[in-house]
């Protein structure tokens, strides 16, 4: 039991710092240079994509478990993927919606973006690849949107006060915002070889 | 040349340079940058992507009355989810290195934002001739960034350009090209570049 | 028929879903025999070069695990395989290992699988650092960043302890497994 808890931790800690999806995984870039522009909506965005992260995760686990793998339909993998993916999120936005109107104005026009942000795509697909079990598979989900957040929350910050440095015109906007991204990435190596899984 | 081949041509020429898919509109990141370690990967990766594009836009142009509006992008995605299992599929079947080497990036074309935007943008507005000419454009626009950024990458990774060595032993190979860091700060710096071309162009 | 009626609306989804469907079930059953004939032949390279001069090689499954026996021209055992998994740096690493049970050595290993960095830790599929596990005695290796002076020492690649470690880890586990079952005999 104390064992298994310890993998669970270990598996939460890598995939926020380690394997970071953005920094490492190169997964969910689009929203990453898109909506980093300040913290607040970076940290929202962040939030909804973990609340969707770790839904997908879990559906997907028992799709692919009790459906594909059960009937043997590995070539509908991807299809049912998305499906599933785009219902929950058209499903999260409804219920949102519904329940917290101050939660939906926050959170609202980010929903429809998840849909194609590929960090929840991929989550979707690295679960059979490491044929992780149900609550690892619900850690893994909640680890990527946490490493997902510290990421998109650190690059607001870093171009908050880019504002104020003077970017040759030609590296202005998207060029210095990956350059920084690099950097980024740079010192999430720092933490390779913390945890030997 | 006539009126209407002229016009086809301006579409394709779109994606080339003034529209590029990465350069200019920013999509289809994740790819970009994590599959460009060499210039045969990136090269694969943009093959791979050029045909469930063109596929999809060519499907979804014919059939476009026929969906309500309503249901518009799940069934955009649909159809994009099942070129990309054909392709994944073939790939593995066929090309089973390049399948090694891309990994999940191959499904991940299904959220590829170029497709889908492609799809809202363009194939769901014009007749099949446009939408196969814009395709293609973009497809091409696509290909030779991925390319680029994949022998720039490698060229100074491994000190070789689609795996033939050209420099020697006394070439200390810069890992960090090979790495995230890297593809991030040598993207950067060409799209950098590409914005100071196009200003002055 | 209303164009945005629910009932529309389902409807097209459902005909898009069917077709997609019937056509993949088509792909994967014309594309499946390619995959498999793939990867048995990734397999059976791995299997010849981590059991060199076999003649005959059986697959036997004992308890679930499957391990190969090779044999000479002679009919004489020369080694047994098996494949074995861990986790890496990046992925899982599926390796190969071959060994001689008359003196208890490893043959050789070989890479199967791996999603390690490239130029990095993507290395220990070279030659170099494979050929430090040949005629390793069974045991417990220590991964050195030097020479090696003992024999159950073996160097690692500089810049990739973790991926070699891995290997050693997961190769350590192979001829523990292969030795569970063979050993004693």
């Amino acid at each position: 039991m104390m064992e298994e808890f310890s993998q669970i931790l270990l598996l939460f800690i890598s995939t926020i710092l380690v394997n970071n999806f953005i920094l490492v995984r190169f997964l969910g870039i689009c929203p990453f240079l898109g909506v980093s522009k300040q913290i607040e909506t970076a940290f929202s965005m962040g939030l909804a994509t973990t609340f969707v992260m770790t839904l997908t995760a879990g559906a997907t686990w028992m799709i692919n478990t009790y459906i594909l793998e059960a009937f043997n339909l590995p070539f509908l993998r991807y299809v049912s993927f998305i499906i599933v993916i785009a219902s929950l999120v058209q499903f999260v936005e409804m219920f949102i919606k519904k329940t917290s109107p101050v939660l939906y104005k926050a959170l609202g026009i980010f929903l429809p973006l998840i849909t194609t942000n590929c960090a929840i795509m991929g989550l979707a697909l690295l679960i059979p690849l490491n044929n992780y079990s149900f609550i690892a598979s619900i850690v893994f989900g909640f680890g990527a949107g946490v490493g997902f957040t510290l990421a998109i929350v650190l690059m607001a910050g870093l171009r908050e006060n880019l504002e104020f440095g003077d970017v040759p015109e030609a590296l202005q906007g998207v060029p210095i915002t990956l350059m920084i991204a690099g950097i980024l990435a740079l010192s999430f190596m720092g933490f390779a070889g913390m945890i030997a899984m | 040349m006539t009126e209407k081949a002229k016009s086809l041509f301006q579409i394709f020429k779109n994606g080339l340079w003034k529209e590029n898919p990465v350069m200019v509109l920013v999509i289809g990141m994740c790819p970009t940058l994590a599959v460009t370690n060499t210039g045969a990967n990136g090269f694969a990766m943009g093959i791979a992507t050029a045909f469930v594009l063109i596929s999809s836009e060519i499907v979804i142009s014919i059939i476009k009355n026929l969906i309500p509006s309503n249901v518009r992008i799940p069934s955009f995605i649909l159809i994009i989810a099942t070129f990309v299992t054909f392709t994944d599929y073939f790939v593995r079947a066929f090309f089973p290195t390049i399948a090694e080497s891309l990994s999940i990036f191959i499904p991940l074309i299904v959220v590829n934002c170029l497709i889908l935007g492609r799809q809202e943008a363009f194939a769901s507005k014009n007749p099949t001739h446009k939408a196969i000419a814009d395709a293609v454009g973009m497809s091409v626009g696509f290909t030779w960034v991925l390319t680029l950024l994949g022998i720039i990458r490698e060229f100074f990774g491994m000190g070789s350009i689609f795996g033939l060595q050209l420099l020697g032993e006394w070439y200390r190979p810069m890992v960090i090209m090979l790495l995230p860091g890297g593809a991030f700060l040598t993207l950067g710096l060409m799209v950098g570049i590409y914005k100071h071309l196009s200003r002055e162009g | 028929m209303e164009k945005n009626s629910n009932l529309s609306l389902i409807l097209t989804l459902v005909t898009i879903g069917l077709v997609s469907a019937f056509i993949l079930s088509f792909v994967y059953l014309w594309t499946t025999p390619y995959i498999e004939a793939n990867q048995a032949e990734v397999r059976r390279r791995a299997i010849n070069e981590v059991l060199p001069g076999a003649e005959e090689i059986e697959e036997i499954d004992i308890d679930g695990e499957i391990f190969y026996e090779a044999y000479d021209q002679d009919n004489r055992q020369i080694g047994v395989a098996t494949q074995h998994s861990g986790a890496g740096y990046n992925g899982m690493i599926d390796i190969m290992v071959g060994v001689n049970l008359d003196d208890s050595k490893v043959l050789n290993i070989s890479i199967v699988n791996h999603e390690e960095t490239p130029g990095l830790g993507a290395r220990i599929t070279e030659e170099g650092f494979r050929s430090h596990f040949q005629e390793k005695p069974f045991g417990d290796y220590q991964a050195v960043s030097t020479e090696p002076t003992d024999p159950m020492e073996v160097e690692i690649i500089a810049g990739a302890t973790i991926s070699s470690e891995a290997v050693i880890k997961i190769v350590e586990n192979a001829v523990e497994k292969i030795n569970t079952v063979y050993g004693g005999r």
